[in-house]
């Protein structure tokens, strides 16, 4: 049996995941998926990965990502811990995105790991795979350079380098 | 680190000297894309060799180029970007160089300038291509000009690892280019080596290295 996902979000009282999915062409059904035993000092990817895991829920996550889980207990612990909606956004939004200027070679091995699964995400997205039907081993496309009026705008700084 | 430093020295670079034989390295900072671009060059075919107590990361690659055949090893670095400079050994002998940004990162495109001083230091001479690695995340990107290219006269590619444009004419070429360089190298610090090595004739050839070239990968093949 496959569930296709097309909704899915978190609902704070009483705490539980819900799934909006199509069963069979176009009838939507629901899945609430009550949140037990979770606290404000409970681990966000531990409470996802065993959400993703439970064999009862599991054929009808299949087309959530694990990282979308882990965003919605932590909007919820962030709820247990008082603080506003829009505040936990920002913040989830802000460690999701790679700041252009940061130095990646200056970070330890867990905060390169961190912002490398992000870029991978985008990555993934993109790809295109051996098994797709329009996959081409060489892709060559030309990016004429001589015609180009608009600069990378990064170039001034370099002047004064090597 | 100390430890590692004796390390490195100790994968045979011996080999390089062998006519078919060609060395290129990866340069670039962390998280630009460059274990990404050789998998996607190598497919199904790669079989890394992780040297992670040298931090650094082999790729066999066997090939031809006008009917002979050439056997390629990619160096990439494997986190040894991070120490900001790489080991002396990583350039020695190299025959080309791949130095890689990432289109949505300036910090990247402005820290090539080390890279690319560091490798001249080491290697004056060898063709260093500049990737822009990234396009399919900004394909407005491939529009703008990135001068360091030109400015240091050295040949440009727009590339994406995740839709493939452009990755397999980036190593088909940079091989070629490798193998060029071998073949017409009036490079100082080459000859020195080769005189060098002259002095050394008495010592038995040591033929191992080859063996384990013989089990490269094979040419990668459209689908």
């Amino acid at each position: 049996m496959s569930y296709k996902a097309k909704k899915c979000g978190v609902r704070f009282e009483p705490p539980a995941i819900i799934l909006v999915y199509e069963q069979e062409e176009g009838k939507h059904r629901q899945r609430i998926m009550p949140i037990r035993n979770f606290s404000k000092f409970s681990d966000c990817s531990r409470a996802a990965e065993q959400l993703k895991n439970n064999p009862r829920h599991r054929q009808y996550l299949e087309g959530v990502s694990l990282e979308q889980l882990v965003r919605f207990y932590r909007l919820l612990k962030a709820h247990l811990n008082g603080e506003s909606l829009d505040v936990s956004l920002n913040t989830i939004r802000r460690e999701e995105t790679i700041d252009p200027d940061e130095d990646l070679n200056k970070l330890d091995d867990r905060e390169l790991a961190k912002r490398k699964s992000i870029m991978n995400e985008l990555f993934e997205k993109n790809r295109k795979k051996k098994d797709d039907p329009d996959f081409e081993y060489n892709v060559e496309v030309d990016f004429p350079q001589d015609g180009v009026v608009e600069s990378c705008g990064w170039d001034d700084e370099l002047e004064d380098g090597f | 680190m100390a430890g590692d430093e004796q390390g490195v020295t100790e994968v045979d670079q011996q080999k390089y000297d062998a006519d078919e034989n060609v060395k290129i390295i990866c340069l670039g900072d962390s998280a630009v894309g460059k274990s990404k671009l050789m998998e996607r060059f190598l497919m199904d075919g790669f079989r890394p060799q992780r040297l992670s107590t040298f931090a650094l990361t082999l790729y066999k690659y066997t090939t031809t180029v006008d009917d002979k055949t050439v056997l390629v090893d990619f160096w990439d670095t494997a986190g040894q970007e991070r120490f900001q400079s790489m080991h002396a050994s990583y350039y020695h002998k190299a025959h080309a160089c791949i130095m890689v940004f990432d289109v949505q990162r300036k910090v990247t495109y402005k820290n090539m300038s080390t890279w690319y001083h560091e490798l001249r230091e080491y290697r004056p001479e060898i063709p260093c291509i500049v990737v822009a690695n990234k396009i399919d995340a900004d394909r407005r990107a491939t529009q703008k000009g990135f001068n360091f290219a030109k400015k240091h006269t050295l040949p440009f590619y727009f590339v994406s690892a995740a839709d493939g444009t452009n990755v397999v004419k980036l190593f088909t070429d940079a091989i070629k280019l490798a193998v060029s360089y071998k073949q017409n190298s009036r490079d100082f610090l080459d000859e020195v080596m080769r005189e060098l090595e002259n002095f050394e004739l008495e010592k038995p050839e040591d033929t191992s290295d080859k063996e384990e070239i013989s089990e490269g990968t094979e040419s990668p093949k459209t689908v």
